[in-house]
């Protein structure tokens, strides 16, 4: 017979029994729902968890600290970063040099109006903060000597000496909430840093020092990269040692790094870079210890859903087998005829799986196209009900949290399920037909 | 197994065929010793009463069951040895059928039903469609041609049954009391209808009846007791008639 043929009477035979074939396509269509959305719940889940980690600080950073605090054997150097630089899954590496002094000032403003009592400077290579994923608000890296870059809250620690003490600072959590208690926007700071030129001024051993600088950009927080991108400078690592060299007055005291960032080239690099340099006798940190053990939860509540999905689409498959097995037992006289005019076996089988699998396919489609409505109605009730919330519910974005998200594989693994399914359940129907003998044509009713 | 040669020697030929059914603990007999030649173009009626082994015969010369002993060949081809594959492209290239009860597909149109056999051989849809439409018009159901069986009388869905039966242009045609369930006006003209047919193609007709009254209408009657041959004489006077 010819597929357009096997296709025809499929086709013929579903709609014969259209109440039948309904109620069976919608045991499918349920089944693949049910798969569809209960993933998405776990995918979706899996997604905010990301997020938040996200926000948190940068995944794929390792931060390397000496043990003892340097003082031991293994030390942060040159050496190391090299061969840090040489590991395998490894993106960039920098140097972290923080600059110890008695008391680090910022000076600002015209007549020095603008006082920050406290900062942290730290030294960088200023040319592998892009590959390390640092990223700016502001302006440009720190290229030239005497530039800098400032965290992104930095300018909520200068006060205004000229307002009466107590009342001179803005509180950066200081501005209006909203109905959910979240903070609608951070009050404007007294001054940008980016305008003007600032006096780093530092007291140590007994001297004070002043030193001109400029703010080329402004940093993004990011806690896995140091809190200097919150609240801090951070300067390039020889105009750091220059600093460091003029307070100690001629000392020459070496200063060893405090610490080194690695970034690796994904997070499913993360575990094994940092099990290698453990190995070399240093300690690590990363967001991996914290993102781990959450994504081992996503993981199993994904699959306890996944799981429940899958019931019901195994019952849907009983529903199928139930209603072949009725249709052949209706159609043995048919099926008898046929094989007394000239059927071939084969085509009897490919008949019936064709119709089972249909089945699984009718009902699988529109499973996931109601899936995916009921997703987006789902997320679109979550994050407000409006026609602006429309794209983000139904694509996601940069800080959309959504509770149900269908990636592209999801229809197609539930349609590609549902017609296996489909084909699973109408083998042995298909093949108790084909036992059915030729000679049932003639029997008489 | 395509085109055998069926000149100049029997189209059927029985060779001590012997059919046994189990049942319970006992076996009965349902053919004993069965010797049988059918040649090309002969209308051959399977004369005997219920019980005599008469549908067995049928079934085993159609391929329809394996002979406990003996073999049955049509054209040469041992039909009782084929594999069911082989069977299946037997019956579309060589065999029809016309049933009792008509056995036309409910949910197919007559024109559907009559093009089925050549469905199965893969004819694309337009050309045995057209022939159906053709056969259909001859057997005078040009009326007929998208009605479903459900809309016809018992004659004319055995009409339709007879188009069935011969749009593949088979060698042989098996018919089962093909005029059992219609009325004896009607089995006149179904009865003239295939004899009419297999004079045409020069095709051989296979007939299973009790009805003495349709057994006039065959070349030779083969008459069935107790699953033995006790006659098989040629019918002179029909013959004459229908070939004049």
């Amino acid at each position: 017979m010819r597929r357009k043929d096997l296709m025809r009477m499929c086709l013929q035979n579903l709609l014969r029994r259209k109440s039948r074939t309904l109620l069976t396509v919608l045991g499918v269509f349920i089944g693949c729902c049910s798969i569809v959305i209960m993933v998405s719940l776990g995918i979706g889940m899996k997604e905010a968890q990301e997020s938040l980690l996200a926000q948190m600080g940068d995944l794929t950073i390792i931060t390397v600290n000496a043990p003892q605090g340097g003082k031991g054997k293994t030390k942060l150097d040159e050496a190391l970063v090299k061969r840090l630089r040489s590991l395998g899954g490894v993106e960039a590496v920098t140097p972290k040099q923080s600059l110890e002094a008695d008391r680090i000032r910022l000076l600002a403003g015209t007549g020095n109006r603008y006082i920050a009592e406290w900062t942290t400077v730290a030294g960088v290579d200023m040319d592998t903060l892009e590959p390390l994923g640092f990223r700016l608000t502001q302006g440009e890296a720190a290229h030239r000597s005497g530039e800098v870059m400032a965290g992104e809250y930095l300018a909520y620690n200068f006060k205004d000496t000229l307002r009466p003490e107590g009342r001179n600072m803005v509180d950066r959590w200081g501005g209006e909430l909203d109905e959910n208690g979240q903070l609608t926007e951070f009050p404007p700071p007294y001054l940008d840093p980016m305008k003007g030129k600032m006096t780093l001024e530092i007291e140590h051993d007994g001297g004070r020092y002043t030193f001109p600088i400029t703010v080329a950009g402004v940093t993004k927080e990011d806690y896995a990269k140091g809190s200097e991108t919150s609240d801090g400078l951070m300067m390039s690592l020889s105009d750091l040692r220059g600093i460091w060299d003029k307070i100690q007055r001629g000392k020459k005291k070496a200063l060893p790094y405090t610490s080194v960032l690695v970034k690796v080239t994904g997070i499913d690099q993360v575990e094994p870079v940092e099990q290698e340099i453990k190995a070399m006798g240093y300690n690590t940190e990363s967001m991996e210890s914290i993102r781990k053990p959450m994504e081992q939860e996503a993981r199993q509540k994904q699959m306890m859903l996944g799981g429940l999905g899958a019931i019901s689409l195994f019952v849907a498959a009983l529903g199928i087998t139930n209603t072949m097995i009725m249709s052949i037992s209706e159609r043995t006289r048919e099926i008898g005829i046929m094989k007394s005019l000239g059927c071939y076996v084969t085509d009897i089988r490919v008949m019936f799986l064709a119709e089972a699998g249909a089945i699984g396919l009718i009902g699988g489609v529109v499973g996931c196209v109601s899936s995916g409505i009921i997703s987006l109605i789902v997320n679109l009730v979550s994050l407000g009900p409006s026609v602006e919330n429309l794209l983000p519910a139904l694509l996601g974005g940069e800080g959309v949290r959504r509770l149900s998200v269908i990636p592209l594989w999801l229809p197609v693994f539930g349609i590609f399920f549902s017609v296996l399914i489909g084909l699973a359940s109408g083998y042995y129907p298909a093949n108790k037909a084909v036992q059915i003998p030729a000679l049932e044509a003639i029997k008489s009713e | 197994m395509n085109g055998p040669d069926l000149r100049g020697r029997p189209v059927i030929e029985v060779k001590d065929l012997r059919k046994e059914y189990p049942i319970g603990d006992e076996t009965v007999v349902a053919l004993k010793r069965i010797n049988l030649h059918v040649m090309r173009g002969e209308i051959c009626c399977i004369f005997g009463t219920s019980g005599s082994g008469k549908s067995t015969l049928l079934n085993q010369l159609a391929g329809m069951e394996k002979p406990t002993r003996g073999e049955v060949r049509i054209g040469g081809v041992p039909i009782s040895r084929l594999s069911e594959r082989q069977l299946a492209s037997f019956r579309q290239q060589h065999l029809g059928f016309v049933f009792q009860s008509y056995n036309l597909l409910p949910n197919l149109t007559a024109t559907e039903n009559v093009a089925m056999p050549l469905m199965f051989r893969g004819v694309p849809r337009a050309e045995r469609e057209a022939a159906a439409r053709k056969l259909l018009c001859r057997v005078g159901l040009s009326h007929r041609l998208d009605h479903f069986p459900g809309q016809m009388s018992g004659g004319q869905q055995q009409r339709a049954g007879i188009a069935r039966a011969f749009i593949a242009r088979p060698d042989v045609v098996f018919a089962d009391e093909p005029t059992g369930n219609l009325d004896s006006k009607t089995t006149a003209e179904i009865m003239e209808m295939i004899c009419a047919f297999a004079r045409r193609y020069h095709q051989t007709i296979i007939l299973v009846t009790h009805d003495p009254e349709m057994a006039a209408y065959a070349d030779r009657i083969v008459t069935l007791i107790d699953g033995e041959i006790v006659g098989n004489q040629v019918n002179q006077k029909e013959k004459s008639q229908y070939e004049a």
